[in-house]
Formats: structure tokens, sequence, C-alpha cells
């Protein structure tokens, strides 16, 4: 009776040993999954063409590092555009980690519906638009030249997008800042919606001289 | 005649007597008192003979004897704190176990727990027991509010659902948590992860004050948690605990219910409880998105078998907790403003639904335990576990329906330990452990792992021996680990990289027990270490509201820049292990009314490990606060005393103050998060029989949590945006916000019992105080809950007939 007790407990402690070295043997060896960070933004250039021809006027905004510390390079350091002229700015908005570059402006156009650019700047930098820009809360009907509009709006009229407006300099200006807020406003994005609405994809400040 | 009569009455009531003395009563009975469950022999039960004036105790040993009994056959009642009464008919004069069993705390039974044999080697340590009327008084607690009534612990937070209990100024993964004696494997890095430990349905909570890396395990710098769960009683009638409650703040509410029974050889238990909260408001505004909801499931079974114990259990905890909305906020700008704001930016009206940010965790544990009782004072015992926990985590952001962390850790735990029988004296424990820890990124998150796949691996060995000469205990232990880390990452860019390293650690401890006659003495010094965790190591980005860069990933640059391009290799860093000395000390008095428990402890740790503001970034999104983490040498000095006094049979008045000072001693400057001084006094009136209640408990606790007076300096977040306030890496530390002022909390509560029921209702913050938690990750957004009433109710059933 006794033995027959004791071959139940080793028959026990033989089933646990069995379920142990199961487990133990279900290491690996594998990196994490490759990801695909969708819309990922590291640069940012603006583009002001002259109405009329002429060189462009281009300043670009790169994030080296990504999510990295490294604080962002402004190239050139400033925007510089010429008094009294007409300029329409276009954008080039790239994710450079992966190889070949993606380009995130070609995203944001086709979810056109979902994103809208907001501006702020040196108060009567421009003689069109007045003003100092429609950023902040409460201020998205303020002077902006928007040159688009998005196709699929949800409240059903267009409401600008941003990716490409028009800007009538003023005199000079020796020391200003132009800055430039794309907003993501996914089901949010309305007429009434302002650049508090959403999240942001990227908010850049240049300084400005107008000469 | 008169006198004839009287005589013949006296003679036929005394003559039994005078017959009996001449013929003297020689029987005696010897026996030892054990535990049912464990064979561990109770020491102190109260053995009486039914009808007799004749009792006795038993000694440390369980062993007593009973001389000079008139009768072959007597009942014997046998009694002890913590177990059911004994009633044996015995007969002859042979020496015979007596096995009580631990009783299920009932309803109707005073609660006394609090003297649980303390653990082979902490003895010399001050340690706290939580018994499950205090747990089940609010049954929506979490570990860490549950713990923060003991004087020196208190919990940091991020927001309400994610609370971390800190022993004397250390949390995290420096506080060891043993879940039915097997360490809670789960993502325990940074302030947002607390374990997921369901304790409505505990039994148990033990807390141990000093560093017992040698006993349970390294990485108890701070202390050890034990949370048990229901107990696998054998001889223990059917029984069943049904509790509600509801609670005003969140339009919270819980039900729970445990069931079980034991007979002579077999025990078990089930339980499950289900907890929902909503939206909290702080007196002034709603907390948006701060609810939580909870599913939790347990089983055990127990089987005897002559010498052998068989024990498995099993526990599933399913948790949804939201984080506050207003501190993931859309872009560093919203950040800045945020902070600044004096009301969340965010608030919406209140809403039992869970949105992003928050977390989705499934915990599992399941484990078994084999005791071989070879003898009456050893036995072996071996205990597997193993654990699966599932996190998610959502952010706001672009894919918030996509979680931004997902992540599969596997805990395996292998303990067998031998306690020896007493070597001249000498009491022990000798043990070894295999600990493995696998963790894995699931694919699909639409971000880079914030922490990297790994495998860890321990073996570990230790013996704890104590001797005990008089009044004097002494206790030594010595521990040997061995760890190997393989770490595997990915970079934002989708290259990979790999590091592998290994630890080989001895941990040591003494103590020394005085028992005086109305109080004792403990003296525990010990070590412990810890390796850094794989997320101190190597956490690079976007965490929460703020950027983090890991040990391994932060560099200084040539120009004395940072830089977070490279992944350093572990062994060419120069990232150390964490190595903590803890020496603490307990007197306790007991005079008359009152009781004064003082504990004094200094705690040097080399290597400290935490995570600091550095520098605002530009980033495309604009400018980003960045944190860093990093090591130095720390030392913590504190004491706690607590003071009961019991004024009249029904009034008593309990004072505690602790108190923490602590500084980064390497680079002479301030810690950042230490727990400020905080003091307490509660007035309580416990008035047994009250209106037809068989017990009443009025309970007034009165707390001032002092401002934090030795918080890093503060530099404003704008002054670092504009670039005003100049920071490099060799700057002082410093935080964006002043710590919050100092606060008074009031809470009330009334507990009572009647019958098979017991209820209590009570209110937190009764004053409606509006205040911020200088703990509280998210203080820089928000204010911590207003008042909030719960009214809880708990039925007992408990079948009369024993099993037996």
């Amino acid at each position: 009776m006794k033995t027959i007790e004791n071959l139940k407990n080793y028959k026990l402690l033989a089933i646990l040993f069995i379920a142990i070295i199961v487990v133990s043997c279900s290491d690996d060896d594998d990196a994490p999954p490759e990801e695909n960070l969708p819309e990922v933004i590291t640069t940012v250039t603006l583009i002001f063409t002259p109405d009329g021809g002429g060189t462009p006027i281009t300043a670009t905004a790169v994030d080296p590092d990504g999510e990295g510390i490294q604080d962002l390079i402004e190239d050139p350091a400033g925007i510089t555009l010429a008094a009294n002229t007409t300029y329409t700015l276009t954008y080039t908005i790239l994710n450079t980690l992966p190889d070949p570059d993606e380009d995130i402006g070609e995203e944001i156009e086709e979810e056109d519906d979902e994103h809208q650019i907001f501006y702020e700047f040196t108060a009567d930098a421009f003689s069109s638009p007045t003003g100092d820009g429609n950023l902040g809360a409460g201020n998205a009907d303020d002077d902006i030249n928007y040159e688009d509009e998005d196709s699929d709006a949800q409240d059903g009229s267009g409401n600008p997008v941003g990716l490409v407006t028009t800007w009538t300099t003023a005199g000079t200006l020796m020391s200003g800042t132009f800055r430039a807020n794309l907003q993501h406003q996914p089901g949010v994005k309305t007429a009434d919606s302002d650049s508090t609405d959403g999240d942001t994809d990227f908010d850049l400040t240049f300084d400005l001289v107008i000469q | 005649m008169k006198r004839l009569l009287l005589f013949a009455f006296l003679a036929f009531f005394c003559l039994p007597n005078l017959i009996a003395q001449e013929q003297p009563c020689t029987n005696s009975i010897s026996g030892k008192v054990l535990d049912a469950n464990t064979n561990v022999p109770v020491p102190y039960a109260v053995v009486k003979v039914d009808g007799l004036e004749k009792y006795t105790t038993t000694n440390e040993d369980g062993d007593f004897v009973i001389n000079a009994l008139c009768s072959k056959t007597n009942t014997l009642l046998i009694s002890s704190i913590g177990y059911a009464n004994l009633t044996v008919v015995h007969e002859g004069n042979s020496q015979t176990k007596f096995l009580l069993s631990q009783e299920v705390t009932g309803l109707d039974e005073v609660t006394l727990q609090g003297e649980r044999l303390k653990d082979v080697g902490t003895e010399s340590i001050s340690q706290v027991v939580l018994d499950q009327e205090e747990i089940k008084s609010i049954p929506t607690q979490s570990l860490g509010t549950a713990l923060s009534s003991v004087q020196g612990v208190t919990f940091a937070s991020v927001g309400n659902n994610i609370q971390l209990p800190i022993i004397h100024g250390l949390s995290g993964n420096r506080i060891l948590v043993l879940n039915n004696g097997i360490k809670h494997g789960f993502q325990n890095w940074g302030e947002e992860h607390a374990p997921e430990i369901d304790i409505t349905n505990a039994n148990r909570i033990t807390l141990i004050k000093g560093a017992t890396g040698v006993r349970y395990g390294s990485e108890a710098l701070g202390g050890a948690i034990l949370v048990e769960s229901t107990a696998l009683n054998l001889n223990t009638p059917f029984y069943t605990n049904v509790g509600v409650s509801g609670e005003t703040n969140g339009e919270g509410f819980n039900t729970n219910l445990e069931l079980g029974s034991g007979s002579e050889n077999w025990s078990y238990y089930a339980n499950g409880s289900f907890t929902s909260i909503g939206d909290r408001t702080a007196p002034d505004y709603n907390l948006t998105n701060s609810g939580r909801e909870e599913t939790a499931l347990g089983v055990g079974l127990l089987h005897k078998n002559k010498n052998w114990n068989v024990g498995v259990r099993y526990s599933y905890l399913d948790q949804n907790l939201a984080i506050l909305r207003t501190s993931f906020l859309a872009s560093p700008e919203a950040f800045i403003r945020s902070i600044n704001a004096d009301e969340p930016v965010i608030i919406e009206p209140l809403s039992r639904e869970i949105t992003d940010p928050n977390q989705e965790t499934q915990h599992h544990l399941a484990k078994a335990e084999v005791e071989w009782l070879y003898a009456d004072d050893a036995k072996l015992t071996f205990i597997a576990g193993f654990q699966l926990n599932k996190r998610q985590e959502f952010d706001v952001r672009r894919n918030a329906d996509v979680p931004i962390v997902d992540l599969d850790l596997i805990t395996n735990d292998y303990q067998l330990e031998w306690k020896h029988p007493s070597w001249g004296g000498l009491k022990g424990l000798i043990g070894v452990q295999y600990f493995s820890q696998n963790n894995d990124n699931n694919p699909g998150t639409f971000s880079s792992p914030i922490v990297p796949n790994y495998n860890i691996e321990r073996f570990s060995s230790f013996i704890v021996e104590k001797i005990e000469k008089g009044r004097n205990t002494f206790e030594a232990g010595l521990r040997l680990d061995f760890e190997s880390n393989s770490i595997r990452g990915r970079e934002p860019d989708n290259s990979t990289f790999r590091d592998d390293f290994s630890f080989t650690n001895v941990t040591g401890s003494l103590g020394y027990v005085r028992e005086f006659e109305n109080g004792s003495f403990r003296s525990n010094i010990g070590t412990a270490w810890r390796t850094a965790n794989p997320f101190e190591l190597f956490s690079f980005g976007q965490n929460r509201w703020r950027l983090i860069f890991g040990l391994l990933r932060f560099a200084e640059d040539e120009n004395g820049d940072p830089n977070t391009d490279n992944v350093a290799l572990f062994d060419e860093s120069d990232v150390q292990s964490e190595r903590g000395y803890k020496f603490i000390n307990e007197f306790k008095i007991n005079k008359n009314d009152s009781q004064h428990l003082l504990t004094v402890y200094s705690n040097y740790i080399e290597n400290y490990i935490f995570d600091r503001p550095i520098t605002v970034t530009t980033t495309v999104r604009g400018p980003s606060l960045a944190f860093i983490y990093d090591q130095a040498d720390a030392l913590f000095l504190g004491a706690d005393y607590n003071w009961r006094n019991n004024w009249t049979k029904n009034i008593s008045t309990d004072l505690g103050f602790s108190y923490l000072w602590s500084r980064n001693i390497g680079d002479d400057e301030a810690l950042i998060n230490q727990p400020p001084i905080s003091t307490s006094l509660s007035v309580q009136w416990d008035q047994g029989n009250l209106l037809g209640l068989s017990s009443s408990i009025v309970r007034l606790r009165s707390s001032y949590t002092f401002e934090q007076f030795q918080a890093p300096r503060t530099i404003p977040i704008e002054d670092l945006v504009e670039g005003s306030a100049e920071v490099t890496l060799d700057s002082e530390i410093f935080d964006v916000l002043d710590p919050p002022a100092g606060y008074f909390l009031l809470d009330l509560s009334w507990n009572v019992k009647w019958k098979n029921f017991s209820g209590s209702i009570a209110a937190q913050n009764l004053l409606n105080t509006s205040y911020r938690s200088y703990l509280n990750d998210l203080r820089y957004f928000a204010d911590e809950p207003g008042r909030n009433i719960i009214l809880s109710l708990n039925y007992q059933f408990k079948s009369r007939k024993n099993n037996e």
C-alpha cells in the first residue's frame, strides 16, 4: 500500500518535471518584428515660388535623428523673401528613415480631409494675408490665402488644406518669424476646427526677413 | 438528630473528595499540537481539560503535558489564535499529535492574524501585516493604496489606476512583489506599471521593510511585499463569501465571491471579482478618462497524503486602465500649455467609456507546490510557477486603435527549498532557484519597440539560518546569483541591435532580535542588487508625454552635446548594477495601554538608477521635454514612528510620522520624486455591541503631507524652450514645475457587523480638498480626486457541519 502511495507521488513529480522541461524549452532568439512607421516626418521643405517666375526660395527643417535627442536643423537658418512680391508656398514632406525616402506629402494629399496647415507670422509682414495668421484657438477663420480645399469634406463642403497658399509680402522686415503647423484632425476637421484640434504632425518656426 | 443529619449530609458530599485524596490522580496527557496543513508546531496554544480547571499552553515546539488527571478519558479543548478550536476525546496516557486547522476569517470572529509567523530570514526585519478585513473594507483599492496606511510606505502613481508601492523612498523594481510565493512577473519599468494583482480576494498582505534579497531574491533593495490569496485549509466546513460595494466618485462598483471547503485530505477554493469605475472627479472638474475595469478569477486545490502536500493555484486578472486624457497631448506645445494651466486642457462630460490613452493587461499565474514533511521539524518544498503577462498600451495618436506597446512576457520560476532539522539549535532554510523571463514584442504596433525582446535567466542558491539563545535570536543569510541577459532590439530605421551580458553577485544579511519584558528590538543589515531593467537600458523616444532615453542609448559627444545615435554595448559601457546596503532597526515598546513602534533606517545605494529631465529638444513636432536615465550614489535616511494608545476600553488613537531624507551624494544634489514627510492621527471608537450590532467601529483619520522641500530646483519649461535657461548635461538636476503644496486630508469610516453580515461606509477626502500629490506623475496636469463615499456589504455563509 505504501509503495503505491509513493509511486503516485513519484508520478506527480515526474509530471511536474516534464512540464518544466516543456516550458523551459520555449526560449527564442528573435529580434522584435519589423515595424512600418507610417507618416513619420523627418524633413520638411517650404518652397516659396515667386509669381511670374524666378528662383524659388526654400527653407528646410531636418530632424537628423528622428526621435533622438538632437535638435532640429534648419537650412538655411531662415526665410528671406523680397518685398512687395507674391509667392506661392508649397511643400516637400519626407520620411528619410526608410530607404528609399517616403513621400509623406502624397499621403497628406490623399487624406486631405484630415489635415490642415495653420500659419502664424509677425503681424503685418504680408499685405495679403493681413494680420498675424490663423494659428491658435478660435483663430481658424483669420485671413490666410488657402489655394486648395479637401476633396471629401466631412461637413459637406470643401475646407482648406494649406499645401498650396499664396503670400504677398509687405515692406521690409528686419527680423520676424514664420510658423507653419500641420495638424492631423481625423474626424475632427470641420469648417470650425482650429490648430488646437487633433494632433500635431509638424510645427516649425523659421526666422523671416523681407528685404 | 439534626447534627446526625448534617454529618450524613457532609459525608455524602465530601466522601468522593476524601476518597480522591486517598487515591492521587496519576494520569497524564502529553502531546504535540501541529498545524494541520503544514505540520508546523503551534506554540502557545491553550490546551484545556473540559470540565476541569486544568489547562496549559504548548511550548515553542508545540509540546504540552497535563499531569495529575484522575480520569483516563478526558475531553480536550485546544485553541490558538488563527486556528479553529479543536475538541477531542482522549484516552490513555499515550503521546498524541493534535492537528489544528487554520481558520477562515469569518465575519463573526475577531481577526487576529497580525502575529503571523515570520518567515525564516526575515525575523529581524520590521514588518507589517494587513489582514482580510482591512483589505475588504475598500474592495476597489489597489495594492499601493492598501499599503499606504503603513508608516514609511506610500505610493507613486500615474493617475488613480496605476499605483506602485514605495517603501522608504524606493519603488518599482526595487520592491519585490511575491504573489503566493512567486515573484510577480510583469512589465516592471517606468512609473506607469503597477503589479497586476487583485487584492479583493487576498487573505493577507505582508510588508517587509528591509532588504530581503537573500530570502526572496535579489532586487528587494527597498523591501518585499508578500500577497497571499485565499488560504487552502483542511477540515474547514463549506463557506461562501459574497461582497458588493459601490462608490460615489466614478460611480464605481465591485462584486466579489469566494467559496471553499476542506476535508481531511482535500481543500479547495474558487474566487472571482469584478470592478468597474467610470471617470472620477476632482473637486473642481472632471478627470476625463480615469476609469477602470477589472476582472479577476482564482482557483486553488490542495491534497494532503500522509506527509505530502500537493497544492496548485491559478489566478487570472484582466485590467483595462484609463490614463487621464489631458496627460497625453497631441503636441509638445500643448504639453507646455497644459502644465502651465490651472485646469486640465481637456475636460469632457463624465463617461464610463475607457478610451486612449489606456492600458489593457491580462495576467495568468499558475503555481504548483509540493511539500514533503518528512520529519517533524524538517521539510522539502518544490515550487513551480508559470506566468504569462500580456500587455497592450494605447496612446493618443494617429493609430489610436492599434497598441503602441504590445508585449508578451513569460516568466518561469522553480524553487527547491529544504527546511533542515535543527542542527544543535541552528534552524534554517537552504534553497536553489531558477528564474527565467522571455519578453517578446508583438507585430503591428506601427512604432519602434520601446522595450527590446529579451531573455533573462537566473540561477540562485541561498541559505538562511537562525539560532536562539534565551531572549536573543541571531539570523544570517547568504545568496549567490548568476544572471544572464540576451537582448534583441530594433531601431526606428528597422535595423537591429543585440547585446548579451551576465553577472555573478553575492548578497548577505545579518540580523538580531532581542525580546524584552514589554517590547522588542530588531536590527538587520542586508545587501541587495539589481541589474538595470531593459527599459532603463534601451528605451528610446516618445514615452507618454515625454521623450526618454535609456542608459545605453544616451551619450555625450566630443562637443559635450547629447547624442542618441548609437546603442552602446553593456560590457563596454560604464553602466553598473545597482547595489544596496540597508540597515534597519525597530524598537517596540508595549506599556499598559500604549504601544510605541519606532523604525530607523539607512539605505545606501551605489549606482542608483533614476530618470530625470535633461533638456528641451526641438523636433519636427515642436519643442519636447527629454528625460534620460542616469546613475548616481544615493543615500536614504529615515524614520517611521507609530504610537497607539487605548484611552478607554473603547477609544484609541494612532499617531504616525514618517520622515525621509534622501540625496544624490555622488553629485551632492537632490533626488527627484522622493516621498515628502507625512504625518497622521486617527481616532477609533470601537463600541462592540451597539444598536443590536455585534460590532461597530468608527474611525476618523486625519493626515498632513508636507511639501517636498528636498525637491530639485525648478526651471520653467518656457525658459527651456526659449533658451533663456541654459542647461548642459552637467547642470544640476531640475524639474519643470515646483512641487505641489502640502495638504491636509480627512477620512472617515464606520465598520459594522451583524449576524453573518459585515459592512462599512467610508468617506475618503471628506472635506473635498483640492490637492496634488508630488508622487503622482500627473501632478503636472490635474488635481487628485475629490470626496469619495464607499459603501460595502459582505455576507458570509458558513455551514455548521464539519466534513470530518
